[in-house]
């Protein structure tokens, strides 16, 4: 078992917006409770504050209201601890470092000598070998991806956020990206927490799967995933991943016949 | 191959514009459309050229370009230092860009005396390219450090970086290509800088050429001042063009 | 209160360091006036600084004027013949890195010391940040732009009204700051080397006969103005940028 439990508790958050004294809601009283060692994914149209919540989970916003906690830590000081590990849509490397540096990056943030046998795995790991020197503008999206996946795990993190980190990348790639992470993930088990709006991607990679309603974002359905890890990809192709397709699919867009979450 | 062909006209077009431009140049001189101010290109090659004026003219720009590189050193460590401290320091930053405003808006000419003052006739055309160098570079340095992506800060605050690493890691790097275009852009600030420190009682240099010639006279020899000048600022401009797309190339 | 000082730090220690090393030196008036001595003679004789300051202003503004029009009308020039455009932009962007102060000595030379010379001078020196400026933005289109118009069959006259003028505003007013900074600067540097009237000219005078508080004076009258004109064209562009962009 690795990682922190992290713990959502009545969270709502509101943004400030000219001429409204209300601001505009983005979240409105979530409580998840994520385990330890658990990969949790957070599906959802887009806009729906999804983000905004991993955002919360990352130090990078506070709540209006209610709390968050890492291990009954606040997130702001698990990353002053440098125990959180990330990865977003935008890549984010650093243009003018080279792969080996970008993905050693975390080390020097958090004042460690680099533990080069440790970047040297994770290069392996993501299936970057011979590409350490090159630099990011010199690789392609994918292999981007994976260079920061590997960043996001070089500190051995307890806790992993990753914001559709395959979102800009095409059908095939992803899949590709999925198939790797969940070989990845299940090495370690780092209690995970994913956004995305891929119904298949969420299904595949999580133990568990919340649905959020647009805004203000709500969870309005929660499934367990019945597969066993490490997961192969064949799974993808059974009758039980499909009907759970169809039944998250028809959460995120209700037809006339079941919508009932609007206001 | 389009694209070579369509660069080669590029070339031959720009050729073209610069050779109408110099046979412009010398039929203006050579029929005195202009006056006698106006002489003809090749007078003022010739004059230039001249084995007898190398001494002349040699000095005159080894001065102007010491005082011009002395001041542009100065001038470039000034603005990224002010530019860093304003930058790690919020509270200082409205204040300091209006500090910046204020001392590049005292005309050239009036910073020279204060400068003979404060330190030496000598000394006082690099001290006024200085200043022409500091605002550039410290305007070009505020927009890079803005031009941080926040996905980078973002991802900087989820791994708990401190900000003083943050800025030598993140906002420094992103600045590099801006402060390189302003390293560009302020030379010939500098140099303008510099002509105009001289006309203040320096002993010798290109502004003193160009004073001196133009109250006596002196029509080649104030044309040949100014080529010259021209011949120096581009040489430079061409290297720091040079040094820019390096820049950009590095850290984009 | 507070803001003032939030704002205007930089200002107040160049006050206030000015008036101690001054105060440190014992300099005489005639070597380094004081910031008081200097304030002193501007509110005992406004007149001279008023009616000099009037001169550079006009003589800036409207070589301003006329540089931005030049400047712009070149660069619609340049845009519609691309043929044009390759054979001037090279040498306009030789222009654009050569100090371009220097060649206001042979200007005066050719025009003669008056202030037809020193408006043209004006001119000339600000047509080239408004050509350069107004001719990148002719060209940076948004994306894709281009060809919605050549599918709709625009004209070459309504694709430019239409689309590149306006397209080119946010750098036509960055030509503008830059231009309005460099047309005080000109008017006063032709106006010391010839001699006629003007802030220039005021300066050049009154420091030959060590009347070192009002050559001062005409500096910091010539800084305010020229922080002024910084101000309103920087808050400008804000603007501009904020409605084109």
């Amino acid at each position: 078992m690795t990682g922190a439990a992290i713990s959502i508790e009545h969270v709502t958050k509101r943004f400030p917006l000219k001429g409204q004294s209300a601001g505009v809601m983005a979240l409105e009283d979530i409580s998840i409770a994520v385990e330890q060692s658990e990969f949790v994914a957070l599906l959802g149209p887009s806009g729906c504050g999804k983000s905004t919540l991993l955002r919360l989970v990352a130090s990078l916003e506070r709540p209006t209201e209610g709390t968050v906690s890492i291990g009954g830590e606040a997130p702001g000081s698990l990353a002053a601890r440098h125990a959180l590990g990330v990865a977003f849509q935008d890549h984010a490397l650093l243009p003018w470092l080279n792969v080996h540096d970008n993905i050693a990056l975390p080390f020097s943030l958090a004042n460690k000598p680099v533990d080069r046998e440790a970047v040297g795995g994770l290069i392996d790991l993501v299936g970057l070998n011979g590409f350490e020197t090159a630099r990011p503008g010199q690789l392609s999206g994918g292999m981007r991806q994976r260079v920061s996946i590997a960043r996001s795990l070089v500190l051995s993190p307890e806790v992993l956020l990753l914001d559709e980190p395959f979102g800009a990348l095409d059908a095939v790639t992803r899949r590709q990206m999925n198939i790797e992470l969940q070989r990845i993930w299940s090495r370690q088990r780092i209690t995970t927490v994913l956004v995305t709006h891929s119904v298949d991607e969420a299904l595949f990679l999580a133990d568990r799967v919340l649905v959020l309603s647009a805004r203000p974002g709500r969870i309005i359905r929660e499934v367990a995933t019945p597969f066993d890890r490490p997961r192969d990809p064949a799974v993808m192709r059974s009758a039980t991943f499909h009907d759970l397709v169809d039944d998250l699919t028809d959460a995120l867009h209700p037809t006339d016949a079941t919508a009932h979450a609007g206001r | 191959m389009p694209g070579a062909s369509s660069r080669l006209i590029a070339i031959a077009c720009g050729t073209a514009g610069l050779a109408g431009f110099f046979a412009l140049w010398q039929v203006i001189g050579h029929y005195q459309l202009a006056g006698l101010s106006w002489p003809p290109l090749t007078a003022v090659l010739q004059y230039l050229f001249d084995p007898d004026r190398h001494a002349l003219f040699l000095r005159a720009i080894d001065a102007t370009l010491r005082s011009t590189i002395a001041g542009y050193l100065i001038g470039a460590l000034t603005g990224i230092g002010l530019a860093s401290i304003a930058y790690t320091l919020p509270m200082l930053q409205r204040g300091s860009d209006r500090f910046a405003a204020v001392v590049n808006s005292i005309p050239s000419i009036a910073l020279g005396p204060i400068f003979l003052i404060l330190i030496s006739r000598e000394a006082t055309p690099a001290g006024v390219a200085s200043i022409h160098v500091f605002f550039i570079v410290y305007v070009s340095m505020n927009s890079g450090l803005a031009s941080t992506s926040q996905a980078h800060e973002d991802l900087f605050s989820a791994l708990g970086s401190s900000r003083l690493k943050r800025f030598l890691r993140l906002n420094f790097p992103s600045a590099v290509p801006a402060i390189a275009s302003g390293l560009r852009l302020s030379w010939p600030a500098a140099l303008i800088g510099a002509i105009i420190g001289e006309w203040f009682g320096a002993p010798r240099g290109i502004g003193i050429l160009i004073i001196n010639s133009m109250q006596n006279f002196q029509i080649n020899l104030l044309w040949s001042a100014v080529l010259l000048a021209a011949m120096a600022s581009l040489f430079f401009f061409g290297m720091l063009t040079l040094v820019e797309r390096a820049a950009y190339r590095r850290f984009r | 209160m507070a803001r003032f000082f939030v704002l205007n730090w930089g200002i107040l220690l160049i006050l206030v360091a000015w008036e101690g090393w001054v105060a440190a030196n014992d300099f005489n008036p005639i070597v380094m006036p004081s910031p008081q001595g200097v304030f002193m003679d501007m509110i005992s004789n406004p007149g001279i600084y008023v009616e000099n300051t009037s001169v550079t202003l006009f003589v800036a503004a409207v070589g301003l004027a006329g540089g931005l029009a030049v400047g712009t009308g070149l660069a619609i020039l340049t845009w519609s013949s691309p043929l044009l455009s390759g054979i001037v932009s090279p040498t306009a962007v030789l222009f654009s890195s050569v100090p371009v102060v220097s060649l206001i000595p042979i200007i005066a030379r050719i025009l003669g010391y008056n202030m037809a010379t020193e408006i043209a001078i004006v001119v000339i020196i600000t047509f080239f940040p408004s050509f350069v400026f107004t001719t990148a933005g002719l060209r940076d289109l948004p994306h894709g732009s281009q060809d919605l118009f050549s599918v709709l069959g625009a004209s070459r006259r309504a694709t430019l009204r239409r689309l590149a003028l306006p397209a080119a505003v946010p750098n036509m007013a960055i030509a503008l700051r830059l231009a309005a900074a460099h047309a005080i600067l000109a008017a006063m540097i032709a106006e010391f080397l010839m001699g006629t009237t003007g802030l220039g000219y005021l300066f050049a005078v009154t420091k030959q006969e060590f009347l070192t508080e009002r050559a001062f004076g005409t500096s910091v009258v010539a800084t305010a103005i020229s922080v002024a004109a910084f101000l309103a064209t920087s808050l400008l562009e804000r603007r501009i940028r904020a409605r084109f962009t």
